[in-house]
C-alpha cells in the first residue's frame, strides 16, 4: 500500500457515506459528483470524491438536514475508489 | 438592516389547532420553569417547534416570550445579539436600549455589555424565556463564547429554550450535572402509537384499522412529518389499506416518496408552482408570482397553509411564508430532476424581485444560483459604500469570499473592498498580494478614459477613491510592520490623493499620528490627530472623533501642557452630549481623561467625581481601552489617598483586562506596578523587576522608554537608601542626564519636570543642599503654568522636605496635600488659599434657605462679623455672588461635612 503523505487528511479524499433508509439514485443530484447504492441491508451508501474537510461537513450537513440516519463514514484510499 | 425579512424573525408561531394532547411532553417542558436552559434537540421534522408553541401557549399571562427565528446570516456575533435584544425587548422593553447601537459597529459585545443586558433581565418582574429556533444555524465560535457566558449569569427569573438540529457547542454536561438542563429529544418527541392513533384518527380524520395505524407507526417511527405525510397521501384515498400495505413494505426514504405521493396527487398548476418556487428560501405573493410568471400567489400561499402543505407562516399577516426544509429539499429534488434547465431562470427571477425591492444580500445569493457571477459582483460592488459606512465590514467579506476568486482578481473595486474588510478583522495574510493586483491597474483607471479589457467596475464612483485606499492600507501594514517613515510616506499619499473624501484622509492622518508618536515627535503628531480629529467629525463619525481626542490629550500630557489637554477633552464632551439620542461610545472615557489630567494637578475631589461620572455611565460605553484606563487611574487616585494596597489590587484588575493596539506604550504596566511597590517600601521586588524586564541604566534612552526609564532611576535611588552604594547613586545620575536631554529635546516638559525632581533627590542624598534646591526649584517653576502637582508628592519625605524649603504659593499647594500615608485635613478642597474651618461653615449656610441675618444669627456672630467672612470666602473662591459662590463650593464638594469616609 502506497504510504500516504502527511497533510493529507486536508487534501481531498474519498469517502464512503453509509445512511439508514434506502435513498433513491436520483438524489444524485443533490450530491454532485457522489454516486449512490442501495444495499441489501436497507441501507444506502454513499461513495466518491471529496474536495476537502469543509466540503465533507458540508455534506454530512445536507444528510443531517434531510433527516437520514448517519451508521457509518470511512475514508478510503484515493488509488481504490471502489473498495 | 430594517427590512420586512426582520419582523418575521421574530414572529411567533401559533400553535396549531386540533393537535394531539402529549401529556408526558408538557410535564417534561413545563420543568423549563425551573431551569436556565431547555434544550429541545432533535432532526428535522420531529415536531420541536409544534411542541414549544404548544407550550408556550399555556404560559401564565405575565410571562414574557421572546422568540427569535435564526438563519445562517445570524452566526455573526453583531447579528446574532442586535437580533437577540430585538426579540427580548418586544417583552422587556428597556433591556439593552444602550448598548443595541454600539452592536452595529463592533464585532462581538464584551463581557460588560453583556452583563449589562443580564441586569437588566434580572429587573424584570416576570418570568422571561428567550426562545431561539434554528439554533443550529448559527451556532458557531461566533457566538458560542457569548452564548456561555450569558447561561452561566442568567437571573433566576430568565430562562434560555433553545430548538435545534444539532447539541449546540454550550457547557450541556455541566447543566445537566447542576440540574440547571430540561432536555426534550427525538426520543420524546417520536409520537408513540397511542398518539399516532389519536393523530390519524381525530386529526387527520382517517379511518384505519388498528393494524393499519400499527403499520404506519412502524415505518414513520413515530417520525411525526412523515406521520403528516402519509395522512395527507391518504386523504380521500379509497383503497387505504393497499397503500399502507405497499408503503409499509417500500424502504424507500420515507420523506421521498410520501412527497412524491402527495405531489403527485396535486393539480398541474400547483405541482408546478411548488417545484418552481421551492428555490426560495421564503415565499411572498409577489415573490412568487415573479418566479412562477402567474399571478395570484397569494391565494396559493394562503390553500397551501390551509391544506397544511408543508408552509409555514412567517407573520401574522399572512405576507411571508416558509416551506418546512424537508419539504423544499425533496421539491428541489423532484425540480432538478424534472426541469433542470429552469433552475438557472428561477434562480434569476427571484434575484431580480430582490433587487427590485432593495435586498442585495438574497439578490446577490440567487444570482450566484443562478451562475450569474458577473452580476451577481455587480451587485456587490453597489452594496459595497453602504455597507462600509454601516461599519459592516464582515458582510463585505462574506459576500466577496463567495464570488470566484478570478472575478475579484478582476474587479479593483471588489478587490480594495476585500483589503478592507480584511484589515479590519485583523486579518492581514492576503492583503499584501490583493493590494498589488489593485495597483497593478491603477496607471489604468484614470478618469474619463476607458477601462482596459481585463478590467470591470460597475461603481463608477468607487474608482476615484482606489489610488488613495490603496495608500492608507500600505500606510497602515507599514504601521503594523513596524516601518514609521514609511508609514508617513503613504499616509501623505493617501491624503494627496483623495477626492471628495473625508474618511480616507482622516485614517491617514491618525497612521501618521501613530507613527509620529512612536518616534517621539510629538508635535507632528499632534498635528496630525488633530487633522485626523477634524475629519472625522466632517464625516460625522463621532465616536471615532472621542477615540482621537484621547491620542490628542495624551500627546499634550506627555508635553506638559496640561491645560490644552483638558480643553481637548471638555471639548470633545461638549459634542458627546450635545447631540440627542443615546449615550455616545467613549463618553466615559472622556471622563477619565479629565480625571488623569485633575490628578496631575493634586485635583483629588474632581478626580473622584470624574471617575464616578465615567462610572455611571457604564463599562459598556467605553472604548476598547476603557476597562483599562478607568482602572489605572482610579490607581493613580488611591495612591494620591495613601492606599497602596488598593492601587495594586487595581493595576493587577488592569493588567488583566489589558488590550494591546497600536498605539506606543509609553507607561508600561509593568514599570507603574514597580513605582508602586516602591512606595510600599518593597524594594527587593521592584528590584528584581529592574534587573529582569526593566531597561539597563545605560541602554539608549528614547521616548518609548523613559517611563520605564524613569522607573529604574527610583529603584537605584531606593537601592541607594536601602544599601548605601554610591555606585547606584551614580549610575542614577548619568543616566538623569542623558534622560533630561532627550525629555528637553523632545518637548516633554512633564517629563523634564520629573526629572528634575529626581536629580534633586540624588542631590540630596549626596548633601548637596544647594544643587538640590536649585533643581527643585526649577522644577516648581516650571511646574507653576500648567498646575503640576502630583510629580512633587510621590516622592514622600525627603522631596516634600525640599520643596517646602522652596518656600514658593505652589509649594504650599503642593505641601498642603501631602506625601503619601499622610492624610491632610480635607479643608481646602484643592484651593491655592485654602477655606479655614469657620469660613467653611459659613460656607454650608450659604447654601441653605437662610438670610444674610439669619445666617448670623444660627452663628451667633454679627452681621458685619458675616460680612468680613463671606468677602474672604467669595476671594478665596474667585466669585462675586452667593449663588456663584455656592455653585463652587458644590464642584469643588466643599459642602458634605467633614467627617471623613
Amino acid at each position: 500500500m502506497k504510504h500516504t503523505a502527511r497533510g493529507s487528511s486536508h487534501r481531498s479524499g474519498h469517502y464512503r457515506i453509509r445512511i439508514e433508509g434506502r435513498l433513491d439514485p436520483r438524489w444524485v443530484t443533490r450530491f454532485a459528483g457522489m454516486t449512490l447504492a442501495p444495499e441489501d441491508d436497507g441501507t444506502t451508501v454513499i461513495t466518491g470524491p471529496v474536495v476537502d474537510q469543509a466540503a465533507l461537513h458540508g455534506l454530512l450537513r445536507t444528510l443531517r438536514d434531510l433527516g437520514l440516519p448517519l451508521v457509518s463514514l470511512t475514508r478510503t484510499p484515493t488509488d481504490d475508489p471502489y473498495a | 438592516m430594517a427590512s420586512p425579512l426582520v419582523g418575521t424573525k421574530l414572529y411567533r408561531p401559533q400553535p396549531r389547532r386540533g393537535l394531539v394532547a402529549r401529556p408526558r411532553l408538557s410535564e417534561r417542558l413545563e420543568r423549563a420553569a425551573e431551569a436556565r436552559l431547555t434544550l429541545v434537540s432533535a432532526p428535522a421534522g420531529f415536531g420541536k417547534t409544534t411542541a414549544l408553541t404548544a407550550w408556550l401557549a399555556v404560559r401564565p399571562q405575565q410571562d414574557g416570550v421572546a422568540w427569535l427565528s435564526l438563519d445562517e446570516g445570524d452566526a455573526q456575533a453583531a447579528s446574532f445579539w442586535t437580533y437577540v435584544i430585538t426579540a427580548l425587548q418586544g417583552v422587556a422593553p428597556d433591556v439593552g436600549a444602550a448598548v443595541l447601537p454600539l452592536l452595529q459597529s463592533s464585532r462581538a459585545p464584551s463581557e460588560a455589555t453583556l452583563a449589562t443586558i443580564l441586569n437588566e433581565l434580572g429587573a424584570s418582574p416576570h418570568q422571561l424565556y428567550l426562545v431561539l429556533d434554528d439554533y443550529h444555524l448559527a451556532d458557531g465560535p461566533d457566538i458560542a463564547a457569548g452564548m456561555t457566558f450569558l447561561l452561566h449569569h442568567l437571573p433566576p427569573q430568565a430562562h434560555l429554550v433553545i430548538s435545534t438540529r444539532a447539541d449546540p457547542d454550550l457547557p450541556l454536561a455541566r447543566l445537566r450535572a447542576s440540574g440547571d438542563l430540561v432536555e426534550v429529544r427525538a426520543a420524546d418527541l417520536r409520537f408513540t402509537l397511542a398518539e399516532t392513533s389519536a393523530y390519524l384518527t381525530d386529526t387527520a380524520g382517517l379511518e384505519l384499522t388498528s393494524d393499519a395505524v400499527a403499520a404506519l407507526e412502524t415505518r414513520t417511527e413515530g417520525w411525526v412529518s412523515a406521520l403528516q405525510l402519509a395522512a395527507l397521501s391518504l386523504e380521500g384515498r379509497p383503497d387505504a389499506d393497499a397503500f399502507i400495505d405497499h408503503f409499509a413494505g417500500d424502504d424507500r426514504y420515507i420523506v421521498d416518496y410520501l412527497v412524491e405521493e402527495v405531489l403527485s396527487r396535486q393539480p398541474e398548476q400547483l405541482h408546478t408552482f411548488l417545484l418552481q418556487t421551492s428555490v426560495l428560501d421564503r415565499l411572498t405573493a409577489g415573490l412568487c408570482e415573479t418566479v412562477t410568471g402567474r399571478p395570484g400567489g397569494g391565494a396559493v400561499l394562503e390553500a397551501l397553509e390551509r391544506q397544511n402543505l408543508f408552509v409555514i407562516p412567517l407573520d401574522d399577516h399572512r405576507r411571508w411564508y416558509r416551506y418546512h426544509q424537508l419539504f423544499a429539499d425533496v421539491l428541489q429534488a423532484h425540480l432538478h430532476r424534472e426541469r433542470p434547465d429552469e433552475v438557472a431562470d428561477l434562480h434569476r427571477r427571484a434575484g431580480g424581485w430582490y433587487e427590485q425591492a432593495g435586498e442585495p444580500g438574497p439578490a446577490v445569493h440567487h444570482a450566484l444560483a443562478a451562475g450569474d457571477v458577473d452580476h451577481a459582483a455587480d451587485l456587490v460592488e453597489l452594496a459595497i459604500p453602504q455597507l462600509r459606512r454601516d461599519r459592516r465590514e464582515a458582510t463585505i467579506r462574506g459576500w466577496i469570499e463567495g464570488l470566484p476568486e478570478e472575478l475579484v482578481r478582476r474587479r479593483p473595486v471588489l478587490a480594495i473592498g476585500l483589503v478592507g474588510a480584511l484589515m479590519a478583522g485583523n486579518d492581514f495574510a492576503d492583503v499584501e498580494g490583493r493590494l498589488r493586483d489593485v495597483e497593478r491597474w491603477l496607471p489604468a483607471l484614470r478618469a474619463g478614459e476607458p477601462l482596459p479589457s481585463e478590467i470591470v467596475v460597475t461603481h463608477q464612483d468607487e474608482v476615484a477613491r482606489l489610488p488613495a485606499a490603496v495608500q492608507l492600507y500600505r500606510a497602515a501594514l507599514a504601521l503594523i510592520g513596524g516601518d514609521l517613515s514609511g508609514t508617513v510616506r503613504h499616509a501623505e499619499r493617501a491624503i494627496a490623493l483623495s477626492v471628495d473624501d473625508d474618511v480616507i484622509p482622516a485614517g491617514a492622518s491618525a497612521l501618521a499620528g501613530l507613527a509620529h508618536w512612536t518616534s517621539g515627535d510629538l508635535e507632528a503628531a499632534h498635528r496630525r490627530y488633530a487633522a485626523s480629529l477634524g475629519g472625522l467629525q466632517s464625516a460625522g463619525h463621532l465616536s471615532d472623533v472621542l477615540g482621537c481626542t484621547i491620542a490628542l490629550a495624551d500627546i499634550r500630557i506627555a508635553q506638559g501642557r496640561l491645560g490644552d489637554a483638558l480643553a481637548t477633552y471638555q471639548a470633545a464632551l461638549q459634542l458627546a452630549v450635545r447631540r440627542s439620542g443615546p449615550p455616545l461610545r467613549g463618553t466615559p472615557d472622556m471622563h477619565v481623561g479629565i480625571a488623569q489630567i485633575a490628578l496631575e494637578r493634586g485635583d483629588l475631589e474632581t478626580a473622584r467625581q470624574q471617575l464616578r461620572r465615567a462610572c455611571d455611565l457604564g463599562e459598556h460605553l467605553g472604548l476598547p481601552q476603557y476597562p483599562y484606563r478607568w482602572r489605572a487611574t482610579t490607581a493613580v487616585l488611591r495612591e494620591s489617598e495613601g492606599d497602596l494596597a488598593a492601587a495594586m489590587d487595581l493595576l493587577d484588575e488592569a493588567q488583566r483586562v489589558y488590550i494591546g493596539d497600536f498605539s506606543p506604550d509609553v507607561r508600561p504596566l509593568s514599570a507603574r506596578i514597580v513605582r508602586v511597590q516602591l512606595a510600599r517600601g518593597d524594594v527587593d521586588t521592584a528590584m528584581q523587576w529592574a534587573g529582569a524586564h526593566g531597561p539597563a541604566a545605560t541602554d539608549d534612552v528614547s521616548y518609548l522608554h523613559e517611563f520605564a526609564h524613569l522607573t529604574v532611576v527610583r529603584v537605584l535611588l531606593a537601592e541607594y537608601r536601602l544599601r548605601g552604594s554610591e555606585a547606584r547613586l551614580d549610575e542614577a545620575d548619568a543616566l538623569l542626564d542623558r534622560l533630561l536631554a532627550s525629555a528637553e529635546n523632545g518637548g516633554r516638559r512633564g517629563s523634564v519636570i520629573e526629572v528634575l525632581t529626581l536629580q534633586a533627590l540624588t542631590h540630596q542624598a549626596r548633601g548637596d543642599l544647594t544643587g538640590a534646591l536649585a533643581r527643585c526649584e526649577r522644577a516648581l517653576t516650571m511646574a507653576r503654568p500648567e498646575g503640576h502637582v502630583r510629580v512633587f508628592t510621590t516622592e514622600g519625605e525627603p522631596l516634600a522636605a525640599l520643596v517646602e524649603a522652596c518656600r514658593r504659593p505652589t509649594a504650599r499647594e503642593a505641601s498642603d496635600h501631602g506625601a503619601p500615608g499622610r492624610r491632610s485635613a480635607r479643608t481646602g478642597g484643592g484651593l491655592v488659599d485654602p477655606l479655614s474651618a469657620r469660613e467653611l461653615e459659613v460656607l454650608r449656610l450659604l447654601a441653605t434657605d437662610l438670610d444674610g441675618p439669619g445666617i448670623a444669627r444660627h452663628l451667633m456672630v454679627s452681621v458685619n462679623t458675616l460680612r468680613t467672612h463671606t468677602k474672604s470666602i467669595y476671594a478665596k473662591l474667585g466669585v462675586t455672588s452667593r449663588r456663584a459662590a455656592v455653585r463652587r463650593a458644590q464642584q469643588l464638594d466643599l459642602l458634605s461635612t467633614p467627617s471623613g469616609r
